[in-house]
């Protein structure tokens, strides 16, 4: 069965809104932000792509956002974004589902929670951070913030997540379950996230990501959230995902057909390039990751990004082309009606492969 | 939502603190043991000391030394998957070539609580990287798919203690959709000191045997634990009987509080609501519920009420008693265990209840009891306002 996106709502290294995304690919500008931890008492500053959250409380009163973290925050923006794209934030919502697909959760508060017992002995352990540490915590604050009581559902399947959250919303649609899902991907950056990618990748998290490097560690580090507004309808704003398909290339390799124009999720990790190369090394492909950076939810990314050049009938110059494939797209050029995929592996050649139309 | 095609149950399997396989399990409920315990596996320096059920000595986990690379979640996952598929019979070999889906609910089992890990970042010790990677390997349903090297969607859901109810559901809509033959479905999760000082911070644990819907419970008791089903399409099935039959699912968001449940149970009603509707039964049809039942004032009152309202007089339980609460697992085992019960044509007695509550109105069944119907319900709430609802059929034994 076809899903419809009808609206569109992220925040990412590149700003807020769809028509940040839309700028940075138009322009080919890719734009770094500085992350700064300090640990041990000394300040790591480093490259990596972080997300704003301008404009939420156009949304949710301030006051309702006491107590929801960084991670809820970036969820709640975008939901109410992609809601207000699709012209529906005034909408009933008692048929729409919710669906989030995050690769780590909410790493600060996780952290925090157990800052408050290792720091103040367990008798003081802090019951806000732990309920808030919960990886379903942001799908709840959605549900509380915009009252859609229709099922929720929370995946993490790390570099997967976001392929395999998206099955269940066409499954949803497909039952009848709902009427609309408000899909979204989320994850966040933080200091131990940071202190664990220096020592695992110490120079190959200084960038640039190059995406077609695939024997080369290039990741940068990102974060930032992506929410689409699913239905069945025949007309989309954006574009329709026609199937979604996921499996195992170590175990039975991915079948492309020669033609079909992919956008790879490779987003400089090394470990998972290989399966890119192994996999893809016969069709067109464009990466665009350097415009928001290398975690798990990116994915989402790559999906907006393939709705926005089937809506708009042009497929985006792919940066950082340098690499191995030859069939990079290194030009924008008009799609004229062809369809586009998205491809993303995990480590052990786990594969979401999402095909999509005008 | 419309009334689905019942999905096939062909294998099960369990292992919590009330036994390390099935047959263990279902012996040890009917003869209404439990052995709550301070924690062994872990240490706090928590003033008050709260029971929980460990796994008992004896439990072997699946992998070889080798290969203990993954996380205690994963390899009980692992354990419980693999004793299923020997019940359908089904094994790594014959398998293979097959569309062999893994949908596996969790809570802590993707969560990032290596405090060993944290406290040497902190502290002046240099962190172990080793649990790091461990933990970036340990996703429960990839690491059932790799182990056994299946090629087919998988997807660990993380619907706090709703997640394995969710799991099977979603597996069941996976074989109907055709995206799969046969699906590895249900929950598992570890006994962590993390989730102990979490829960202990909410004042929702007990230092006695948890008292599920008694009218002195005070709070749960932490297991830990995995319950898996294997569910085929009939065209895998061909001949084999069933052992049971998913026949409804059926999930709701209460929208109302992070860890409360709605005071009225608008979600679980809506969830049984939408069960009921793609089963296509009544409540009439319903021969007993399983509960979520953990034993927390707030939880055994709404779900009470809500049994008095939708579903009086079918006799229920909570198997808590026996197993703790085993979070992301609970859905799954509790699911096995309801479909065993169905086999047995009876239910164990509902452990910690001694004396009814006015507000929680229902009274579960004080005595192993025989059960008339082959349909159960076996339902969970979850932080978030999740609940979740099976509609589970007698098998053709």
């Amino acid at each position: 069965m076809q899903m419809a996106i009808q609206g569109i709502g992220l925040t990412g290294g590149f700003g807020s809104g769809v028509e940040s995304l839309h700028a940075a690919l138009q322009s080919g500008e890719i734009v770094t932000q500085q992350g700064q931890v300090e640990h041990k008492g000394k300040i790591d500053t480093f490259p990596a792509y972080l997300a704003s959250l301008d404009g939420l409380e156009e949304f949710i009163p301030k006051r309702a956002l006491r107590r929801i973290d960084h991670c809820s925050r970036m969820t709640l923006l975008t939901a109410c974004l992609a809601l207000k794209d699709a012209g529906m934030f005034e909408a009933e919502r008692t048929r729409m589902g919710v669906i989030i697909a995050s690769g780590y959760g909410p790493l600060k508060t996780t952290f925090d929670f157990l800052d408050s017992y290792l720091d103040f002995g367990y008798a003081c352990s802090s019951p806000t951070h732990f309920s808030n540490s919960v990886h379903n915590a942001a799908a709840a604050h959605v549900s509380m913030q915009l009252k859609t009581t229709a099922p929720s559902l929370t995946v993490t399947q790390f570099e997967m997540s976001v392929p395999s959250a998206l099955l269940t919303a066409q499954q949803w649609l497909a039952e009848g379950r709902v009427d609309q899902v408000l899909f979204g991907a989320v994850d966040e950056q933080c200091d131990v996230l940071r202190y664990c990618r220096q020592q695992f990748f110490a120079d190959g998290e200084l960038g640039p990501l190059q995406p077609f490097a695939f024997n080369k560690q290039s990741a940068v580090a990102g974060e930032g959230a992506v929410f689409f507004v699913l239905t069945r309808d025949e007309t989309a704003a954006y574009s329709h995902i026609d199937e979604v398909k996921l499996g195992n290339h170590a175990v039975c390799p991915v079948s492309l057909a020669q033609d079909e124009l992919l956008i790879l999720g490779a987003d400089g990790h090394k470990e998972c390039g290989r399966w890119y190369e192994e996999a893809a090394a016969g069709n067109e492909t464009a990466a665009y990751t350097p415009f928001y950076g290398s975690f798990p939810a990116a994915a989402g990314f790559d999906l907006a990004v393939a709705a926005l050049s089937l809506r708009n009938n042009r497929l985006y110059t792919s940066p950082e082309s340098t690499g191995p494939t030859k069939l990079t797209l290194a030009e924008p050029r008009d799609l004229n009606g062809t369809p586009l995929a998205c491809l993303k592996f995990g480590l052990a050649g786990e594969y979401g492969l999402t095909r999509m139309s005008p | 939502m419309t009334v689905q095609a019942p999905i096939a149950i062909t294998g099960l399997g369990s292992l919590s603190g009330a036994g390390l396989n099935l047959t263990e399990s279902m012996e040890s409920l009917f003869r209404g043991e439990r052995h709550p315990h301070p924690p062994i596996r872990f240490t706090t320096d928590h003033p008050v000391s709260y029971l929980v059920l460990e796994l008992r000595d004896g439990f072997k986990l699946p992998l070889d030394e080798q290969e203990q690379v993954y996380s205690r979640t994963c390899q009980l996952a692992l354990a419980a998957a693999l004793e299923a598929l020997a019940h359908a019979g089904w094994n790594a070999e014959n398998l293979r070539g097959k569309r062999v889906g893994v949908c596996v609910g969790t809570t802590v089992g993707c969560a990032l609580n290596c405090d060993d890990f944290y406290r040497a970042y902190k502290g002046d010790a240099k962190p172990d990287l080793g649990i790091m990677e461990r933990f970036l390997r340990s996703n429960p349903a990839a690491v059932i798919a790799r182990q056994l090297k299946l090629d087919g969607p998988i997807q660990t859901v993380v619907n706090a203690c709703s997640s394995g109810t969710d799991a099977i559901g979603i597996g069941a809509s996976w074989l109907r959709s055709g995206a799969c033959d046969i699906v590895i479905a249900g929950g598992a999760d570890e006994l962590l000191r993390v989730t102990y000082a979490g829960f202990s911070s909410l004042m929702i644990t007990d230092s006695d045997p948890c008292k599920p819907f008694d009218v002195k419970r005070k709070g749960l008791n932490l297991g830990e634990g995995a319950g898996i089903l294997i569910l085929e399409s009939a065209a895998i099935r061909s001949e084999k009987k069933a052992q049971g039959y998913v026949l409804g699912y059926g999930s709701a968001c209460d929208a109302y509080h992070l860890t409360a449940p709605h005071p009225d149970g608008a979600g679980l009603k809506q969830a049984m609501h939408e069960a009921f509707t793609a089963a296509d039964v009544t409540p009439a049809d319903i021969a007993f519920v399983n509960t979520h039942g953990t034993g927390t004032p707030d939880n055994d009152r709404v779900e009470g009420r809500v049994l008095n309202a939708v579903l009086p007089g079918v006799p229920f339980l909570s198997t808590k008693g026996y197993t703790g609460h085993t979070l992301g697992a609970a859905g799954g085992i509790e699911a096995v265990f309801s479909v065993a019960c169905l086999q047995r044509g009876e239910i164990p007695t509902s452990i910690g209840f001694a004396d009814a509550d006015p507000e929680v109105i229902s009274t579960p069944v004080i005595k192993n009891t025989r059960i008339a119907g082959g349909i159960a319900l076996s339902e969970s709430l979850a932080f978030g306002g999740n609940n979740a609802v099976l509609i589970l059929g007698k098998g053709d034994h």
